[in-house]
């Protein structure tokens, strides 16, 4: 495996930041105010006219150790956050900071004559940050899921009261290195109830290898895959290491193999009318092969299209294509958000066969 | 119809657990009246919707067939045009588009002309070797149902249609409406079913494609504080509205044929009725489903004597009139409209439903062109509360609304009290709006049913007995209101909700329809 690990990987949650108009922002000399931020939160609401109507689904809590962590991750929270109506509680703690302060801004999100999230940022620096836990759970709407994205990197046992109670924990391994996966592995064997944007972003793949295998012509290689690989852009990442581990975990004594090939695709601009596929990223898978001999199942990414073709079967060649999915800000993280409690069991599965797959390499 | 695994078939092991749904698998869709309005409209944007959200196969194809003259590329260039106008998603991504048109074809001809499907053949099968659409064809009739009989003889003479155990599979998707009463619907099943099975065939009623009809199976069932109150005991009475503000938009010549019973109430009224009705289903698929909502057809209390249909209907026709202020003509100054038309352009119902759950409840539908707004609901009145603690006449009983469209939602309405010292009840209402809680932008009805169509899910199609029992229903009414002795319809000034007629219907049951 080329062991690359550095931030680079996969993508953020979301890239650009949003002007921050309409932001009421207040400022607390001890612990947090929450009347006043519920007062506050009533008065954007009421910004909009009289009696909008609010609707939630969830408790939206995102964890930042930056305000830029927070910046990078706010449109895509909020898009995702729109989809899925929620009070939003953004978590922003930068110790780096000495001075001790405590703020919070409040706004509303609104969708049609309806306001679709309610957000509260709280920040903290300095010592002000153990504030943050007491603070957001007094802030959670009663009876709603609490889903928390845990964007940054765990600091200690800051915030880890907000993780543990949570119904569920999405995270991106995508934008970690691959060991990062041994770690996810063990957590998901006590049980925590964690998602993933990386295993949001090989749903198509997955998808595509089993429809090829519905394929009426091609059922009766079902029962004889015997190798798999992966080909990674770049670097070997979680993304790969995911796709091998959840064939691993379907199919009995699958031999795998992954490494990378090339370099990423270049960011794209942003100007584009159309949203396209996601670019190919750094760790992002561009081939999957699997043999069930005589037949060889490729399956590979050319620009916004997967294309799957079949060698060496009676019945001849045979071409299967799917487009990716339109990448916009948040699309990932709503689609995470379906599940709003629990474990995936086939991610917790596909998790520990990649972890285990990482052992033996190294 | 899904493919019918072998006995011995090893399940599908990267199948259990995806979230993702699967795409359907490669296949041609064949629009036969691909000129028409329908392919420009819903048919073709929807595809192209559907390859815009990557839901479609890319190894798929398009052949459109009519009588007009157009080239493979003058008919991708028409279809673009119409996808510019028409589509749900818009501005056109060329990459997409590039995509998508590469797979259309068109084949010019006559329908009566064996020749026409031996290009059609040859035609598919140039997308099978090019396109990889592997033999699986959908073949959808956007055309007048006096087209269907020829379209399944040719189809059936020229070896286009594969056994339902094929592999390859075949489907037939059959716009309304289907047949013109009871013996013609029969008459068209027996003549369907003799080319294909029914698991192969789709008789579309797009409102089931809309995201609130489908919600209602889902709110009904989903949720078990609604199920214990909604019965006889609980509900006093349904009302069920699906009015237009729209005339009949040039179609004179289809709509003296059809009329309001034949349009709406045969299909998508009763399938509204049958949605609210239904008991719970064993489980959710497609034939589940369907004998739920066929008991309910069968429980529906049939008019048989002109004088069961006189109490219970009220026909309407729209005279001139004013709509959202605009002078609009009535329907016999309408063009290819005949003077002196006896065609129904609204109707008012009173139905029974005998059964266990329903006898004695009231639905009370209606159904009708130029009404004051396009409004689409069904409202569950539950019963009074037994004693007026608060004074007489100061609550209105709860009423729960299921709007379909526009603003697609759920209200309930109840009592609260007015903020002060007396106790003054006031009636107010919780509402649920479909597309502010879930800001994701909706499918196209007919987005939906052509992907379940193309994944061989009946669930949201309708069946053949189905067809028949609502036919049962309509037939044994315009039996006697197509008789020259049944007086004509009421005329309505267009902008009202239907002649007077149809609110002394309720009168006569104590009962006022909800205003809109």
């Amino acid at each position: 495996m080329e062991e690359t690990v550095s931030d680079a990987y996969g993508e953020p949650i979301s890239a650009g930041a949003t002007p921050h108009s309409g932001e009421l922002t207040v400022q607390f000399d001890k612990g947090v105010d929450l009347a006043r931020i519920e007062s506050l939160l009533r008065q954007a609401r009421e910004r909009g006219g009289p009696s909008p109507e609010t609707v939630s689904t969830l408790n939206l809590v995102s964890i930042h150790f930056s305000a830029a962590q927070y910046e990078k991750a706010r449109e895509a929270l909020e898009v995702a956050g729109t989809l899925h109506p929620c009070r939003l509680i953004a978590l922003i703690a930068d110790q780096g900071i000495e001075q001790e302060s405590l703020t919070a801004r409040i706004s509303v999100v609104r969708s049609g004559g309806a306001i679709t999230m309610e957000r509260v940022v709280l920040s903290a620096t300095g010592r002000a940050v153990r504030h943050l836990e007491s603070g957001m759970m007094g802030l959670l709407r009663p009876d709603l899921p609490m889903v928390v994205v845990w964007g940054g990197r765990p600091q200690g046992d800051l915030l880890r009261r907000v993780v543990e109670s949570a119904d569920r924990i999405i995270t991106d391994s995508g934008a970690r290195p691959p060991s990062y996966l041994a770690e996810t592995a063990t957590l998901l064997v006590k049980g925590a109830p964690i998602g993933d944007l990386a295993w949001a972003r090989i749903f198509p793949w997955q998808s595509l290898a089993a429809d090829t295998l519905d394929v009426p012509d091609l059922r009766e290689h079902r029962g004889n895959v015997r190798r798999a690989r992966v080909v990674c852009a770049g670097a070997v990442g979680a993304e790969g290491l995911l796709l091998l581990g959840w064939l691993q975990s379907r199919i009995k004594r699958l031999e795998v193999e992954i490494h990378a090939e090339g370099e990423a695709e270049e960011e794209a601009s942003s100007s584009m009318p159309v949203p396209r596929a996601a670019r190919l990223g750094l760790g992002h898978v561009k081939l999957l092969e699997f043999v069930a001999p005589p037949a060889t199942f490729t399956l590979r990414r050319e620009k916004g299209v997967l294309i799957s073709q079949v060698k060496g079967d009676d019945d001849g060649f045979c071409a299967h294509r799917t487009r990716l999915p339109p990448e916009m800000p948040g699309r990932l993280l709503a689609l995470e958000l379906k599940l709003l409690s629990g474990r995936d069991e086939l991610y917790a599965q596909a998790v520990q066969a990649a972890a285990k797959l990482l052992a033996a390499r190294t | 119809m899904p493919y019918a695994p072998e006995h011995d078939e090893i399940p599908n092991p990267l199948r259990p657990g995806l979230r993702a749904d699967s795409a359907p698998e490669p296949c041609a869709v064949v629009i036969f009246g691909a000129s028409g309005d329908l392919a420009h409209r819903k048919l073709v944007p929807a595809l192209y919707n559907l390859a815009v959200g990557a839901h479609l196969p890319a190894a798929f194809g398009i052949v459109g067939v009519s009588k007009s003259a157009y080239s493979h590329d003058e008919f991708a260039q028409d279809m673009r045009e119409a996808v510019g106008r028409f589509s749900r998603t818009r501005p056109i991504d060329p990459e997409i588009w590039q995509d998508f048109a590469a797979g259309i074809r068109y084949v010019a001809g006559s329908f009566d002309d064996p020749d026409t499907f031996a290009r059609l053949r040859a035609q598919l099968e140039e997308l099978d070797r090019t396109r990889s659409t592997r033999s699986n064809r959908l073949y959808y009739f956007a055309t007048p149902p006096s087209t269907f009989p020829t379209l399944l003889k040719q189809l059936k003479a020229a070896g286009m249609i594969n056994s339902p155990f094929d592999t390859r599979f075949t489907r037939v998707v059959i716009e309304k409406p289907f047949g013109r009463d009871l013996p013609s619907a029969r008459a068209l099943n027996r003549l369907v079913l003799e080319t294909c099975d029914e698991r192969q065939v789709f008789r579309i009623d797009h409102y089931l494609g809309k995201e609130t009809v489908q919600n209602l199976l889902v709110f009904r069932f989903a949720n078990s504080i609604f199920e214990p109150i909604w019965n006889r005991r609980y509900v006093d009475q349904v009302q069920i509205t699906a009015g237009e503000d729209l005339g009949i938009e040039g179609r004179g010549r289809y709509y003296e044929e059809a009329g309001i019973l034949r349009d709406m109430i045969q299909n998508h009224v009763l399938q509204l009725v049958c949605l609210s009705a239904l008991e719970p289903p064993v489980s959710f698929d497609a034939d589940s489903v369907r004998d739920e909502k066929i008991k309910v057809l069968r429980a529906i209390e049939t008019f048989d004597t002109p004088e069961q249909v006189a109490r219970n209907v009220v026909l309407g026709q729209y005279a001139p009139g004013s709509v959202a202020g605009a002078d609009v003509p009535g329907y016999q100054q309408e063009k290819e409209v005949a003077k002196g038309s006896r065609t129904p352009t609204f109707v008012a119902i009173r139905l029974n439903i005998r059964s266990w759950r329903w006898d004695g409840v009231p639905f009370y539908i209606r159904s009708g062109k130029r009404m004051p707004k396009r409004a689409t609901e069904i409202a569950v009145h539950f019963r009074p509360v037994p004693h007026p603690l608060f004074g007489e006449g100061t609550t209105q009983p709860n009423v729960l609304i299921v709007r379909v469209q526009p603003e697609e939602g759920i209200a309930l309405r109840f009592s609260a009290k007015v903020p002060g010292e007396r106790f003054r009840p006031r009636t107010v209402s919780m509402d649920f709006r479909y597309g502010t809680t879930f800001a994701a932008a909706s499918p196209e009805a007919y987005e939906r049913l052509l992907l379940d169509a193309m994944r061989g899910d009946q669930t949201l199609f309708t069946r053949k007995d189905e067809v028949e029992a609502a036919w049962r229903i309509v037939g044994n009414i315009l039996k006697v209101t197509e008789s020259s002795e049944f007086p004509p319809p009421y005329p309505y000034p267009a902008g009202t909700w239907g002649p007077a007629a149809a609110d002394e219907l309720l009168a006569q049951d104590r009962r006022v329809w909800r205003r809109l």
